[in-house]
């Protein structure tokens, strides 16, 4: 057991390490920033789907929340980037648990078609009022900087994600095994069992749709900072079921699953991508490709390996070390 | 006084188009408590294979019902997928539809490109108390009041329907007398597909679909059938109608743009108001 721990531990370093080397060598950012920031928004709902049991198909509703922050905050109230940047989580998530007192009411199929309602007005009241940026959205949010500084280029972009990213990380480990989280792991098996066992089953949904709201909102702030442009065509519907597909893949109830299936997933669309942008292809075989594979990884997924690819993976790595070792012994 | 009996008139057009697509839904949460996410998607294959038959010069009426029949069997495929597999979870199934709607969304970009599509159906319109209505909608509310009632005959009087009934409110009892439960999810899927084919067909000559027509179709769907709970045609029947009068009368007196919003928000206010029957439901 302490072996594959050390196999974990040695994987999450070489992980991280590749992820802070990576930018260096990589000429475009754009891709790798698309990529952490899911990374940071899967992370949040992979917590609220696969220990609170809550489906959300609308989580783009929060990260609107945080670039709005930012992009009203920065173009029209004059705060310092800085300032903008730290609100941006707690907006996201006062409006999370805002609609998840009576949302959260609400279960299963009911919440999943609750919260893709709400992406939906989220994206109408965008383009309606112009507070909001209306049918133009909003433009000019300046570069992000601390104290006077201002960030120029990607790459510090890219290192302030990470650090982002690995702050989401550590809460989540901390949330997931504090008493709290039991209590919300209790209530993704049977809510009247938790709540006989002494759970605030209500409170405990809204605080975890509420940080969940939170990351969701920190990565809407980090990508308006990065393309300084906000509109409600920034948030459409499919990006929030590719939120869904990146939490299935990677595995659902782990901490690191949300990493590893935005990681997967965004590879394999920058790698359709190239295949589909080859010349003597129609215009089409994008959208074609990019949506069959969502549908084809999906449902395989869903079929195949229904926990994902984190706990599968490391099932399967514990059985062979168990295989291996009792080899050995007998 | 004219123009309110003309909006009320389109609305409830309009809402019946919202309750065919609901009833497909309940056919399928009735008996499987999973809901179909690609409900949308069957839609708008419906409407797209109707104009590509019609357009084959196949003449009207045949080539509406072989898109019908061939949603039925897309149906009956999607069903095999979401809860062909013994033990799969709603939730889990709800999500495999999801994947599902992305897989038509691929098929139907390919096959029919990415351009709205619509099929040549009843022309001209018709005044009725003043009002002036397309015949081709009148068509949609004619059909929809006949499928309605003869779902509740099939759901009522027949042993399929009765058998459909049983799977859903006890599957355990229904294994126990002999009835095939896994099997009765199929039909309904396949059911399920006719509905939405149906719905497609008759929709798209005055509403031109594409491929993502399916996520605002399944909502507006999913909004009328939750007013029935989800189990109930005949509600699902009445909330689609007060959806499409709600959302005419917003568009009317207020601004056209609100109409989906509100006919969004009134789906989130019942279903909300709702919740304590719901999971009183989910818990039989």
């Amino acid at each position: 057991m302490s072996r594959l721990l050390n196999w974990k531990t040695l994987l999450v370093v070489a992980g991280s390490v590749a992820a802070c080397v990576a930018p260096l060598v990589m000429a475009d950012l754009t891709f790798f920033m698309r990529t952490v920031l899911a990374a940071i928004v899967v992370t949040g709902l992979s917590m609220l789907m696969g220990y609170a049991g809550q489906a959300s198909l609308g989580q783009g509703a929060f990260v609107a929340a945080g670039a709005l922050t930012v992009a009203i905050g920065t173009t029209r109230l004059e705060l310092p980037p800085l300032v903008a940047l730290l609100l941006a989580p707690l907006v996201a998530a006062a409006f999370a648990a805002l609609v998840g007192i009576p949302i959260l009411r609400l279960q299963g199929h009911y919440l999943a078609f609750g919260t893709l309602a709400l992406l939906l007005m989220v994206q109408a009241a965008m383009s309606a009022f112009d507070v909001l940026g209306g049918a133009f959205g909003i433009s000019g949010i300046p570069a992000f900087g601390v104290a006077g500084t201002a960030f120029s280029g990607q790459l510090p972009y890219a290192y302030l994600a990470l650090v982002c990213l690995g702050l989401v990380l550590t809460l989540t480990h901390r949330v997931v095994h504090s008493r709290f989280g039991r209590g919300v792991r209790a209530l993704a098996g049977s809510e009247t069992a938790a709540e006989s066992a002494g759970v605030p089953v209500g409170r405990s949904k809204v605080a975890v749709f509420a940080l969940s709201g939170a990351y969701a909102g920190l990565a809407g702030a980090l990508s308006a900072f990065f393309t300084p442009y906000v509109s409600p065509d920034s948030f459409p519907a499919v990006e929030s079921f590719t939120y869904v597909i990146m939490a299935v893949v990677g595995g659902l109830g782990t901490v690191w699953g949300g990493v590893i299936g935005a990681v997967v997933i965004s590879v394999l669309l920058q790698v359709l991508n190239s295949v589909s942008s080859q010349p003597g292809l129609p215009p089409t075989a994008g959208p074609i490709l990019q949506y069959a594979t969502y549908g084809a990884v999906l449902i395989a997924t869903l079929l195949f390996l229904p926990r994902g690819i984190l706990p599968s993976a490391s099932a399967a790595l514990g059985a062979g070390r168990r295989r291996l070792g009792a080899g050995a012994g007998g | 006084m004219n123009e309110l009996v003309g909006y009320l008139v389109s609305g409830v057009a309009l809402g019946s188009s919202f309750a065919l697509i609901g009833s497909g839904f309940v056919v399928v949460h009735r008996v499987t408590r999973v809901v179909n996410f690609a409900q949308g998607s069957l839609a708008v294959l419906g409407g797209m294979l109707s104009a590509s038959l019609l357009g084959g010069r196949l003449p009207h009426g045949v080539g509406e019902l072989v898109a019908v029949v061939v949603c039925g069997a897309v149906g009956l495929l999607m069903g095999i997928l979401a809860v062909g597999r013994r033990g799969t979870p709603p939730l889990i199934s709800l999500i495999v539809t999801l994947g599902i709607s992305l897989l038509a969304s691929a098929a139907i970009i390919w096959l029919w490109g990415q351009d709205p599509v619509s099929p040549p159906g009843l022309s001209g319109s018709m005044t009725i108390l003043g009002a002036s209505v397309e015949r081709q909608r009148l068509l949609v509310l004619v059909a929809t009041l006949l499928t309605f009632a003869a779902l509740a005959l099939v759901f009522s009087r027949s042993y399929l329907g009765k058998a459909l009934t049983a799977s859903a409110s006890n599957p355990f009892a229904a294994r126990m007398v002999g009835i095939d439960v896994r099997r009765m999810g199929l039909v309904a899927f396949a059911l399920a597909g006719v509905l939405g084919g149906l719905a497609g067909v008759l929709v798209a000559p005055t509403n031109a679909l594409s491929f993502s027509s399916d996520l605002p179709l399944a909502l507006s769907g999913f909004a009328a059938a939750v007013f029935g709970g989800l189990t109930s045609p005949l509600r699902t029947l009445v909330g689609g109608l007060c959806l499409g009068v709600a959302g005419q009368l917003t568009a009317g007196y207020l601004n056209g743009s609100y109409q989906t919003e509100v006919a969004l928000l009134l789906m989130l206010v019942i279903m909300i108001a709702r919740s304590k029957s719901f999971v009183a439901e989910e818990a039989k």
